[in-house]
């Protein structure tokens, strides 16, 4: 009686105007509405100012885009016609409100190494690195989570030790070592992977793109000789870079179900005689199941962001290595591409994962 | 869970040990591993590199060709015999009957002229070498004509040495097109160049099977090329940019050739008995350049300090082992009025540079900022800041790309290396010796000794004079001169080391040979 008293109060005074006078509370769709036209109007707002952070950036660093068009040995003639094509020769916040009309219409312009339009390059590339971070995904919440786990449960113990050393060599070894090691060992010494690109070379070209997702247009076309091929040449990278993500997944995993296994719910369950493992999975894992999938979605973004060494590595033709090769080559339309997918990235992620939150923890609705 | 996740694991291990093998490349196809960055399109009169010149040249005939061993004495491609009017202004040269492109056409005189044609108007980096002859978007079309099916007419505006001419026309720029296949994917005027980009329409023992820029090229041979059908059937231009990765496949058999590897993987591969290593000579060298507008630098006895500030002998063994040999003189090793030995004039004497300092007004040495052009650049730019301090040089080593800056003549010193497509002297000259206008307006980026900030009259008459004459002997004094005075004025480009680009080959691979101007060819490669 008392929490339903204190509700309509707080209601009361929610819909409390200027004037101190009480409106009726808004109708559930309109609030809904409400919440999703802020939501939008934040997300236009984030992706203008990334826009003008990247484009700042593009225009500001000491790079010269004509000589990455042309080449360095270039005669003045054709610098200047290329110059003047690009309208490099306007003023910068003409060439700022260009870009941000250009971008509305998805045209980002082309990419002076590639020659193709940046939006074509992505869509060609995209699909790679999210593959690619599927597959560590995979891998980190498989271990990372038991593992977090398990470490929470048996707290102070070797085990607990062991997974903390995971984590840590995890977190401070150079992925490019790892990659080089691993290569030579799994490639080199023991033949059971391939060492570069998504697939051996004899099976280059042999699968129509139609998700673009290699293991799944082999997969689709029952080319299981390729599918075997790509897998082949994904696990090891795949696996890497997963593993890099276990240190955080595992670490934050341990850190809830400490939490929870502090909690009275958890004393109360096993003063009744419940086994350990059913108290963990059944009552304490669904407790933090909401939180853990926060970690997921950031260490996703993540590893889109931080595929770039591995992508290199392996010579795996992603969104990493475009970056990469477009900061290398003073490529900026590629550079400010690539930075503003990586940003609309990790914004859809933050939407998606706010959503399944208020979807599966209804307290926060 | 434990169980779960062992057994997952195992399945994906099964699955993909069922794999038949990771196996070496197949004995009809070529795999070539290496950096793909950087080739925006494939359109022969918009190449700009070296990677890119290579894939052209496989996709296009040119009219005549040189050998990788032999860069003086022209031969026949698509052209069979070539003639020289008395007067040297006119050079007619008798197409092959027998080549078609992959489209099925016919290579006729018009194709050749279109192409030379085109070149010209797109004005692009592949017009450079044949715009230097004086041909314009204006008078190309009169110039370069197809008199018959078969005879090409090529009318210089000027005299120009005809070998010049002949030589820009083996360029992998002056690739020849299908005319009409290209312009039946013209758009907007663009001479089918945004078609061509990732599109072929040659008649090259190859065609272009699949592109995706950086990542892979494929190539099928050609059945019925005119000079027989190559005895790969596939070459693949794979993308491996990490060198440590590169030569892990080179050793397992997975890749065939390997460019642009790190020297301590070139290194270990050469204690490989299944590997050779072919340094191709370029024609281009390791520099520093002094840059002119700097009063303390403009000094000659500061220039000169700078020859003997550099250990170069320490690093020619090791960072440069395979990417260049000692050499100091503007004309490369090997060219007409190149000398017969070049590696003595800038040796490494501290004592000597600091002195020259000392004369030159700066008896406690003398501070300056050094760029290395880019990333490639970088030790040899350490180690010359180490030698140089025991000069009394105290260089402050800025790192970063440079190129830019070095284009518009902000920089103190730079640290840079060059390179040239047409196999003369003149090519290079005109890099190193020529600057008709050393104004800021000029900007004359494409000279480097107006990026240098000197205009030496003497030398650009030289350069004028190497363009136009006609015999050989002549144009031997000419450059042994220009080298004198070169060496002799304590220019601001200091030369210390010629390029060579380093190639890994399979022991078991036969007949690929890394060209100096870049244009490799594939008809002749086979597998052991």
């Amino acid at each position: 009686m008392a929490s339903a008293d204190l509700t309509s109060k707080r209601d009361a005074e929610r819909n409390l105007d200027e004037d101190g006078l009480v409106h009726a509370p808004s109708h559930p769709l309109a609030m809904a509405l409400r919440r999703l036209a802020g939501r939008v109007l934040a997300v236009i707002t984030t992706l203008l100012g990334l826009l003008f952070l990247t484009f700042s950036m593009g225009r500001l660093l000491p790079a010269d885009p004509v000589l990455a068009i042309t080449g360095a040995e270039v005669s003045k003639e054709v610098y200047d016609r290329v110059y003047n094509e690009l309208g490099l020769g306007r003023p910068i916040w003409a060439q700022f409100l260009d870009y941000v009309q250009k971008v509305a219409t998805g045209d980002l312009g082309t990419s002076a190494t590639t020659g193709q339009p940046i939006l074509t390059d992505l869509l060609t590339i995209f699909p790679a690195t999210i593959e690619l971070a599927v597959i560590a995904m995979i891998v980190g919440a498989l271990v990372g989570v038991p593992l977090g786990i398990t470490a929470a449960v048996r707290r102070g113990t070797i085990i607990d030790h062991i997974a903390r050393i995971i984590a840590l060599a995890g977190h401070s070894i150079p992925i490019f070592w790892t990659g080089l090691m691993a290569l030579f060992v799994f490639y080199a010494k023991l033949k059971l992977v391939g060492a570069s690109g998504r697939v051996d070379v004899f099976y280059e070209g042999l699968v129509t793109p139609v998700t673009g997702f290699l293991l799944i247009d082999s997969a689709i076309e029952r080319q299981w000789d390729v599918f075997r091929s790509a897998l082949g040449h994904i696990i090891l990278p795949g696996t890497i870079l997963g593993y890099y993500s276990v240190a955080y997944i595992s670490r934050m995993s341990r850190s809830f179900m400490l939490e929870q296994l502090g909690q009275e719910y958890i004393t109360t369950a096993r003063a009744k005689g419940l086994g350990l493992r059913k108290v963990v999975w059944r009552h304490a894992f669904r407790n933090i199941r909401v939180q853990l999938l926060t970690i997921m979605a950031l260490t996703f973004g993540g590893l889109l962001e931080g595929a770039v060494l591995i992508e290199t590595v392996f010579g795996w033709p992603g969104l990493g290595q475009y970056l990469t090769r477009g900061l290398q080559m003073n490529d900026m339309n590629v550079v400010m591409g690539a930075v503003l997918t990586i940003g609309a990235v990790f914004l859809t992620i933050n939407i998606l994962s706010d959503v399944l939150y208020r979807i599966l923890d209804p307290r926060t609705r | 869970m434990l169980k779960n996740l062992l057994t997952t694991i195992a399945l994906a291990g099964a699955l993909v040990t069922a794999q038949p093998s990771f196996a070496a490349s197949p004995p009809n196809m070529l795999v070539i591993g290496t950096n793909l960055t950087g080739i925006r399109t494939l359109d022969p009169a918009q190449n700009n590199a070296r990677t890119v010149s290579e894939l052209i040249s496989n996709l296009y005939d040119n009219l005549v060709q040189l050998s990788p061993d032999d860069l003086k004495t022209l031969k026949p491609m698509l052209a069979t015999k070539w003639t020289v009017s008395e007067d040297g202004r006119l050079i007619t040269l008798t197409l092959r009957d027998d080549a078609v492109f992959q489209s099925g056409n016919a290579v006729t005189a018009e194709d050749a002229a279109w192409s030379i044609q085109r070149v010209i108007k797109m004005g692009q980096v592949g017009s450079t070498d044949v715009a230097l002859w004086g041909f314009t978007s204006e008078n190309v079309d009169k110039l370069v004509r197809a008199k018959d099916e078969q005879t090409l007419e090529i009318e210089l505006p000027h005299a120009v040495n005809t070998d010049l001419v002949l030589y820009s026309l083996a360029g992998s720029s002056i690739g020849i097109i299908d005319k009409k296949t290209a312009l039946s994917h013209e758009a907007n005027g663009d001479l089918a160049g945004a078609w061509l980009s990732a599109n072929s329409a040659g008649s090259g023992p190859f065609t272009l099977a699949q592109w995706r820029p950086n990542d892979v090229a494929i190539f099928n041979a050609q059945k019925n090329y005119w000079a027989g059908p190559p005895a790969m059937a596939r070459v693949v231009a794979r993308h491996i940019p990490e060198s440590g990765n590169l030569r892990l496949q080179l050793e397992a058999g997975d890749v065939d050739v390997g460019q642009y590897l790190a020297s301590g993987d070139l290194d270990a591969l050469a204690n490989n008995k299944e590997m050779v290593i072919d340094s191709v000579p370029g024609l281009g060298f390791y520099y520093i350049a002094l840059n002119q507008k700097d009063p303390d630098l403009q000094k000659p006895k500061v220039r000169e300090a700078f020859q003997h500030a550099f250990d170069w002998k320490a690093i020619s063994g090791n960072i440069m082992r395979y990417t260049g040999f000692p050499w100091h003189s503007m004309i490369p090793r090997g060219m007409i009025g190149a000398p017969q030995d070049a590696t003595s004039r800038h040796d490494y004497d501290p004592a000597k540079a600091k002195q020259l300092l000392a004369e030159a007004g700066y008896p406690n040495g003398l501070k300056k900022v050094l760029n290395p052009s880019g990333a490639a650049t970088l030790p040899f730019a350490e180690a010359l800041q180490a030698s140089a301090r025991a000069a009394g040089l105290d260089l402050n080593l800025v790192p970063g790309e440079f190129t830019p800056a070095f284009r518009e003549r902000k920089y103190e010193i730079l640290l840079g290396n060059s390179g040239a497509r047409l196999p003369d002297p003149f090519a290079v000259a005109t890099q190193y010796a020529y600057n008709p206008d050393n104004s800021d307006e000029a900007r004359l980026g494409s000279y480097y000794l107006w990026r240098a900030g000197m205009k030496v009259d003497e030398l650009n008459t030289l350069v004028d004079q190497s363009m136009k004459e006609p015999d050989a002997g002549k144009r031997t004094e000419i450059f042994q001169k220009m080298d004198g005075i070169y060496s002799g004025m304590n220019a601001p480009l200091v030369i210390f080391f010629q390029r060579t680009d380093p190639y890994v080959i399979r022991a078991n691979v036969k007949g690929y040979h890394g060209h100096t101007t870049w244009s490799t060819r594939w008809h002749g490669v086979t597998k052991e």
